[in-house]
């Protein structure tokens, strides 16, 4: 592992990026010297909360993908894992992200040697539509005005089309039901160390990116898109280098916090019987990978008289299928139509699984998936 | 070449956003539109299903053969005797060609509604959710879940909810306070004393008339929810039939001409009563299966149009997909040609 501080040599690319557009230079040079097909990145599309992932074959258009998008919580493990198995791609990944690609990697639904990770540090994600609300109510803007967003020193900052910025303290947002999504809230992975780079403004100067390197095919990007004259680096002072370190502390800190907050059981969640049994959770989950052939579409479960299902016999299956690798991105309370907090029992089982073997999904060097791998075949 | 779109779900009137994912040209998935101001991102099975009518399409067929033969039909026909079937499945720029087509031409015009009407002043969504008592008829939470998920949310914020559901156990039973499962007319005589001006009553299947007297008489906000995307938008250019009135237009139809819709699922009829049924459709459904002329037609997803929601709110869609085939508007073009 290796530190750099990187800066875009193109000045459009300069201005458009968030800490010096390192991240989008890294990509053009990827694809100028075809050594990828394509690059997947968030762009936004009707508006600043409206990140779409977005396919890009001609380096041109990596201008529209540069900046940072903390109202688009979207996941792209399962769009790598559909659409580009068997071609070259490079992708911009959270840390939610690249843990999934790490699981569908080891379940050989993603070729290592096909895909670039540029990761990108992350202290939580917001919903559109409630990061809107929340602008609304909390800041003396109107969400319409606002052209681009960001967190950082603890508060989530506006930046509105004037010119100005307004920040409110996300712990106080986050106090109010507002703030980052709750799987963000107790994250506790920041930094996406298996992403070959790991980027963010995090102990950089201004108009720098501050990368982590963390392989060697990391390495040989940073080189070849220095040689290729798209990027300048330097080497970070001790005291950004601490400075970083202190944020990603202080990020894990306040995760602990709310990860040590007692959950109630099962049994005492009314939001389960709102289950509708519509698979929502199932079908946008990245690590749930068999598609028709899962297990709760055989007739045996399939059983409409019984709505919602107990929840045992269809989350029970799903946890036992899955719940020791996952990655708690929150795609599955996302999209419940019922707003049940299916990640809470996920996570938290995954971190029963930790506490017994110290496995930590898309994140442990595991070369195979949990329940494969001979040391925890006992359990 | 993956590309993700935009579109709204057409599944039924709440008007939720959806994504649609493309590789290489062709349509493979959904994908959660997490912008959406009425679903966040979150979509029904419906709604993520809704693309099976574009992979399931009916293959292209020599579409002025089949015109010609329809013109021919018409043209023979008394217009008296043919009747335009238009439903909530038409856009709001289809719906008005198809109402000038069958005007202009002396044809009758069946429009369904679930058997409901058109209100002008309907509750919104955040009125469902600021409501101190929500009254639900049907299994809203089950069969239209994204203004199911508000009523969850008028529950978290304090609000009372009561609910009529047919089934002794149902999913929107589980989170009312009081429920009823006799009759509508019951459940309303029931809850009147508890209706006021903070109340919202939404209900998505009400077959007796005099019920739907009854709840307009309810002094607070109402909410009908249609089973179908554009069926509010369609009751600003038509008026809608009730049951018997379609059975008594059908009774008397010799040619039928079916625009989007699958009107042999909705109604107990006996159509082999009717001498000629014409479908424009884009998948097969029950109608087209006793149609004497299938026409293909653009699904959704491969055209430009506007939906009206359930809270009377216009939706604007751009085709996700480019097609050759023929939509409503064309074929009428056509027919009128």
């Amino acid at each position: 592992m290796s530190y750099v501080l990187a800066k875009s040599q193109n000045d459009d690319i300069h201005k458009a990026g968030e800490c010096g557009g390192a991240v989008t230079s890294i990509l053009k040079y990827l694809l100028d010297e075809g050594i990828v097909d394509g690059v997947l990145a968030i762009s936004p599309c009707d508006d600043v909360y409206d990140g779409v992932p977005t396919f890009v074959t001609d380096s041109e258009d990596l201008i529209k993908t540069a900046g940072s998008y903390h109202c688009a919580p979207t996941m792209i493990g399962d769009l790598v894992q559909k659409y580009f198995f068997d071609k070259k791609v490079a992708v911009t990944a959270k840390p939610c992200d690249m843990r999934a690609i790490e699981e569908l990697i080891t379940r050989h639904k993603i070729k290592r040697d096909n895909i670039y990770v540029i990761g990108l540090n992350c202290g939580g994600t917001v919903s559109p539509v409630s990061g809107r609300k929340m602008i609304d109510l909390f800041y003396e803007a109107d969400p319409d005005d606002v052209i681009s967003e960001e967190i950082d020193k603890g508060q989530f900052i506006i930046e509105l089309a004037d010119g100005s910025e307004e920040a409110v303290k996300i712990h106080d947002l986050e106090n109010e039901g507002y703030g980052r999504r709750t799987n963000c809230q107790r994250c506790d992975v920041k930094i996406p160390r298996k992403a070959n780079l790991a980027c963010g403004n995090w102990g950089a100067e201004d108009g720098w990116t501050f990368i982590e390197i963390n392989d060697e095919k990391g390495q040989e990007l940073i080189d070849g898109a220095k040689k290729a004259g798209i990027l300048e680096t330097k080497t970070p002072a001790q005291g950004a280098i601490d400075g970083r370190a202190k944020v990603e502390g202080i990020m894990i800190k306040m995760a602990n916090k709310v990860q040590n907050a007692v959950y109630p059981t099962v049994s005492e969640m009314d939001e389960w019987s709102r289950c509708i049994s519509c698979y929502a959770c199932r079908d946008v989950c990245p690590i749930c990978w068999c598609f028709e052939n899962c297990e709760l579409n055989k007739p045996y479960f399939k059983d409409e008289t019984n709505i919602p299902p107990t929840p045992i016999a269809f989350q029970g299956v799903r946890l036992s299928h899955m719940s020791f690798s996952c990655v708690d991105c929150g795609q599955c309370d996302d999209v419940c139509p019922m707003d049940i907090p299916v990640s809470l029992i996920f996570d938290k089982l995954q971190k029963k699984y930790f506490n017994r073997t110290g496995y930590v999904a898309g994140v442990s060097d595991d070369i195979k998936p949990p329940l494969y791998s001979p040391e925890k075949t006992e359990l | 070449m993956l590309e993700i779109k935009h579109t709204l779900c057409p599944s039924c009137s709440v008007g939720c956003g959806i994504n649609v994912v493309l590789n290489e040209g062709e349509v493979v998935g959904t994908f959660p539109y997490k912008r959406h101001p009425v679903n966040a991102g979150k979509n029904c099975l419906n709604g993520r299903n809704s693309i099976d009518c574009y992979l399931n399409k009916f293959e292209n067929v020599d579409e002025d053969a089949l015109i010609g033969d329809i013109k021919k039909e018409l043209q023979s026909a008394d217009s008296s005797n043919v009747t335009v079937i238009c439903s909530g499945n038409n856009t709001i720029e289809e719906t008005e060609v198809i109402k000038e087509f069958a005007e202009s031409n002396g044809f009758n015009i069946g429009f369904y509604a679930d058997n409901l009407k058109n209100y002008d002043e309907v509750a919104s969504y955040d009125d469902v959710e600021n409501a101190q008592k929500v009254f639900v008829i049907g299994d809203l939470l089950y069969e239209n879940p994204l203004i199911g998920r508000r009523v969850v949310h008028a529950k978290q914020n304090g609000a009372k909810i009561f609910a009529f559901v047919k089934a002794e156990s149902s999913v929107t039973s589980n989170i009312a306070d009081e429920c009823f499962n006799a009759s509508v007319g019951e459940f309303l005589d029931a809850c009147k004393g508890e209706v006021d001006e903070n109340s919202v009553v939404i209900f998505n299947q009400v077959d007796d008339a005099d019920d739907l007297a009854k709840i307009e008489a309810l002094n607070c906000k109402i909410l009908p929810v249609f089973s179908k995307s554009n069926t509010k938008g369609a009751l600003n250019i038509l008026d809608a039939k009730s049951k018997d009135e379609m059975f008594e237009l059908l009774d008397n139809t010799k040619v039928l001409l079916v625009f989007n819709d699958d009107i042999v699922d909705e109604l107990e009829f006996d159509f082999s009563k009717i001498s000629k049924i014409i479908s424009f459709a884009p998948c097969a459904n029950k109608t087209t299966e006793i149609s004497d002329i299938v026409v293909p037609i653009k699904t959704w997803l491969e055209k430009d149009g506007s939906f009206v929601n359930a809270m009377g709110e216009t939706q604007t869609f751009n085709a996700a997909i480019e097609s050759d085939v023929l939509s409503e508007i064309e074929v009428i073009e056509k027919l009128n040609g």
